[in-house]
């Protein structure tokens, strides 16, 4: 393995000099001539019907060149499945949070465009609403969404069999709930697109996403126009962490603007907007009930989760399945029956979030600490003899092949030093432990691939084109390493052309952790097959045969002769002369189970690969304040093979802020009536540099068999295990298993105060 | 609203430009003067994402008036280089994986630049607290706090430090 050139070296990216320099363009910085200043009109109601909109006011104010509503759609309705659509992206009946769009404006200034949006006249009447997921299955009022009874949206029903009988043969068994209300992505960027519509009449488009793909389709609907008239432009985004993957209605609005004016039009979201208009976490109540043999293995898991989902689908079967899955795959857990419930209620949209279920894994994670206690097992060996294992099959019938979860276990309580720790810490001192599993992919019917060009220059660079999106992770940086390594150039050589979707072929997009695994493998493939022609050109000059040759720091050489070698350019042009180009193409498409489906077939290979990772963490609480200081996080993830190892430490100090020290400590939204009281930084408390504690990271290597060099997913188990990790500490410092999320001092006060209360 | 004439100097050029007294500097420098590095991200000097220097000092550009501005000297994140060449600063941030995004970058940077101006070698506490006004959503913080230990002090103590 290491005799890689770039492949596991600590790789500065390659996209970083645009960005310290300030150069970077991101959508917010875009100016193209006569752009217009785009705005939203917005609903003020939770619920409410639409009786007029009246816009002659707004329409003669000067400067007002445009205005959309929904009379002016084709109302089309969005959906990521066929049985989810029930998003239009422009309000004609009904409105169903504050914050639903109504109309669209564009002006020749945001002055202009402000004061317009304030001169329409939309006349509602007011429907009753609801703000709560049980409160909105009991609710004989009129129903969010006339084809879902009770307001339920989405109902996952798994069941593996004989688990009442599981439960019966059972050593121990207990049921706890454990809650958790929204979170926020609160990514750096706020939402923003800009549009235009060219000579041709295509549609190019700009705006932060998880996939350019997955926007390109759902605009060719919206417009009903071909999908090659939708051109999704690459531009430099400022973090997505699930809550980009989908269209957003703003995309649309947009475009129409721009349609109608002529002219291209950019709206800049508030950062208000961005967080109650783009997607939030969900709200959840998990009840777990656990029932082990005396060893504390546990043989039968029966849980019930309920959802507030908001008022409109988006990835609603998945954000329903994936917390449950994440679980399932971290531990084994003889038979199980899930039913997650996802609830219509007036309240922003819920969709896919880096930690999938604050309230589901660390409500699992707590009731294994709270079962070890009770037979007296300590949390590290608890973990051991639950933990999955290589050649698993996980409970909905995945097969896991590779799988270092142990040895992120022994590890990161190792590097610790958990066990001399656990039990001899001094009072309200503690420590915790979290572990976890995520997916590298999903099933994704006909996107579910990837596919890659390149093209070698006269000059002997070059250029490789990708659909995968950047969203500041890293992938631009993967993709040109990866293809470095495999053409033997340097990386300076290598021009990447991706994310857009004119050019690009088809790809799942950043979300469902599979950018490395599936575009990075398709670059790689392609870069394999373009190396065998320069090979089969080289072989005649240097003669040998071309397996015998290899090629590094833009020479092709005889692998036992290095002496005998012949620069690739010159390669290239002796190719070209013989009236022969050099490019190739590769993709890669994951062997998942195709009738495997999120709520008809929840059964069957769900993806090539899983990530295992755990977290430990050292916590001090002060029981005057309830204030929790972090002392340090240890951190070990299974990547399968650590391609840069630079970026992976990155991608596990970023998930311990948000999965742990902002996601377990201080962010939760707050409402009042459907209306969201922190929508703001101000309100809304995301970790700052000084908050953060020490991380310590381990990279844990299985190397996957069908990963690129054996990668897999990276960093996102750390966030889930983080959470965990946690909240596990915070309860072993205060001798109280806490089951409402985030930990904040209230809660801690309260639960300090109860023990002392009982004692 | 009257508009005003009124020069700055960015970046040690002088630019005149026409503003509205209630114009924001960070308007000014993005909408007209095309210097698109600072960044908006929540416009109520919660994130630092617009920190530009005046005088040496970071100031945040969304909570600035143009006019305010007028007298001092303002320092971007295009003031940084020199040319092509990078300064340690910026260098030591591509070096130790400091930048994921990048949305946080120029004003992070901006900060952690004044603060080395003004103290040559702090330790880490002093770089927490100085930049505990730039929010980074991304990497948890402990690389850009290695960069900025690093561009203080270069050494060979660390594999990510080429210096
Ligand atoms: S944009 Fe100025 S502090 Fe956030
Ligand atoms: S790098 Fe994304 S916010 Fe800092």
């Amino acid at each position: 393995m290491s005799d890689y050139t770039l492949i596991g070296k600590r790789m500065p990216r390659v996209d970083s000099r645009a960005k310290v320099t300030g150069k970077a363009r991101y959508t917010a910085d875009l100016k193209l001539p006569g752009m217009l200043v785009g705005k939203i009109k917005r609903s003020p109601y939770p619920h409410a019907r639409i009786v007029n909109i009246d816009t002659s006011r707004a329409e003669a104010l000067p400067g007002v060149k445009a205005i959309v509503t929904g009379e002016d759609t084709e109302g089309v309705k969005w959906g990521v499945f066929a049985y989810t659509r029930d998003q239009q992206f422009i309000q004609t009946e009904k409105v169903r949070y504050i914050g639903d769009e109504v109309a669209g404006v564009a002006a020749v200034d945001e002055e202009t465009a402000i004061r317009a949006l304030d001169l329409i006249k939309v006349e509602y009447e007011e429907l009753p609403a609801v703000f709560d997921p049980l409160e909105a299955m009991a609710s004989d009022t009129e129903l969010i969404h006339e084809d879902f009874p009770n307001n339920v949206n989405i109902h996952v029903h798994i069941d593996t069999g004989e688990v009442d009988e599981n439960f019966a043969k059972a050593h121990y068994v207990r049921e706890d709930t454990f809650v958790a209300p929204e979170e926020s992505y609160f990514h750096a960027e706020p939402y923003a697109v800009a549009a235009r519509f060219d000579h041709d009449d295509c549609l190019e488009i700009w705006c932060p996403n998880g996939g350019p793909h997955m926007k390109s389709k759902p605009l060719s609907n919206a417009f009903k126009i071909p999908l090659h008239k939708v051109k999704v432009r690459k531009i430099t985004i400022g973090g997505a962490f699930g809550g980009r993957s989908e269209i957003c209605p703003a995309d649309y609005i947009c475009a129409l603007l721009a349609k109608r004016t002529g002219s291209p039009v950019k709206i800049v979201f508030t950062r208000e907007e961005n967080t109650i208009c783009t997607r939030q976490g969900h709200a959840m109540i998990a009840t777990h009930k656990t029932g082990v043999d005396k060893d504390g293995r546990v043989i039968a898991r029966e849980t019930t989760c309920y959802m507030d989902g908001g008022a409109y689908s988006s990835t609603g079967p998945i954000a329903t399945s994936v917390p449950f899955l994440s679980m399932e795959q971290a531990y084994r857990m003889g038979s199980v029956r899930y039913n997650g419930y996802r609830v219509y209620t007036n309240k922003p949209i819920r969709g896919m979030i880096r930690v999938h279920g604050r309230a589901f894994a660390c409500g699992v994670d707590t009731q294994l600490d709270m079962i070890a206690e009770h037979l007296g097992i300590d949390p590290v060996e608890m973990r051991l003899r639950n933990s999955r294992q290589p050649g698993d099959y996980t409970s909905t019938k995945s097969l896991v092949t590779s799988c270092a979860m142990d040895e992120t276990i022994l590890k990161a309580a190792d590097k610790s030093g958990f066990k001399e720790k656990w039990g001899k810490l001094p009072p309200f001192h503690g420590i915790g432990i979290g572990t976890n599993s995520v997916q590298t992919g999903f099933p994704m019917g006909i996107r579910g691939g990837s596919q890659s060009f390149i093209k070698f220059n006269e000059d002997g660079e070059a250029t490789v084109m990708s659909g995968v999106v950047d969203n500041g992770q890293g992938n631009e940086n993967m993709l040109v390493q990866i293809a470095a390594e495999e053409l033997g150039l340097l990386p300076e050589d290598i021009h990447l052309v991706n994310a857009d979707t004119e050019i690009t072929s088809s790809d799942p997009g950043s979300y469902s952790q599979v950018s490395t695994f599936i575009g990075g493998q398709a670059v790689k493939v392609a870069a394999e097959n373009c190396r065998k022609k320069l090979f089969e050109v080289a072989s005649k000059i240097l003669k040998a045969a071309p397996e015998e040759l290899a090629a590094k720091n833009r020479l092709i050489f005889v692998k036992n002769d290095p002496e005998k070698s012949i620069p690739i350019k010159k390669v290239v042009r002796t190719s070209l002369l013989n009236f022969n180009s050099v490019n190739a193409e590769g993709g890669y498409w994951p062997k998942v189970d195709m009738k495997r489906e999120w709520v008809k077939n929840p059964y069957g290979q769900l993806c090539e690969a899983f990530s295992f990772g755990t977290t430990i963490v050292e916590v001090k609480v002060d029981p005057e304040t309830g204030q929790v200081e972090v002392l340090e996080t240890t951190a070990a993830q299974d990547v399968g093979y650590a391609l840069n190892p630079l970026v992976l430490e990155g991608q596990f100090e970023g998930s311990i802020a948000m999965g742990g020290q902002g996601g377990m400590l201080t962010e939760y939204h707050e409402w009042e009536g459907g209306r969201c009281l922190n929508p703001t930084m101000l309100g809304y408390k995301v970790p700052l540099c000084c908050d953060m504690p020490p991380v310590n990271s381990i990279i844990v290597e299985s190397v996957d068999p069908k990963g690129p060099y054996g990668a897999k997913e990276a960093g996102m188990s750390i966030a889930m295990s983080a959470a965990q990790g946690y909240s596990a500490a915070v309860s072993n410092a205060i001798g109280v298993h806490l089951d409402s999320f985030p930990l904040t001092p209230d809660k801690i006060l309260a639960a300090i105060r109860e023990k002392a209360a009982r004692e | 609203m009257e508009k005003m004439e009124i020069t700055l100097n960015i970046n040690d050029k002088s630019r005149e430009v026409t503003v509205h007294p209630n114009e924001t500097l960070l308007d000014v420098l993005r909408e007209k003067l095309d210097m698109i590095g600072a960044k908006e991200s929540c416009g109520e000097g919660v994130c630092g994402s617009c920190t530009v220097q005046m005088d040496g000092k970071p100031v945040r550009s969304c909570l600035t008036l143009a006019v305010e501005a007028r007298g001092a000297k303002i320092k971007t994140v295009e003031g940084l280089a020199d040319g092509e060449e990078l300064s340690d600063l910026q260098q030591s941030f591509i070096d130790h994986g400091a930048v994921q995004c990048g949305f946080c970058t120029p004003g992070m940077l901006m900060s952690a630049d004044a603060l080395l101006n003004e103290n040559h070698n702090p330790d880490e506490k002093a770089i927490r607290k100085a930049l505990a006004g730039n929010i980074c959503r991304c990497t948890g913080y402990a690389k850009i706090v290695q960069a900025v230990a690093h561009a203080a002090e270069p050494g060979d103590h660390c594999s990510d430090c080429k210096s």
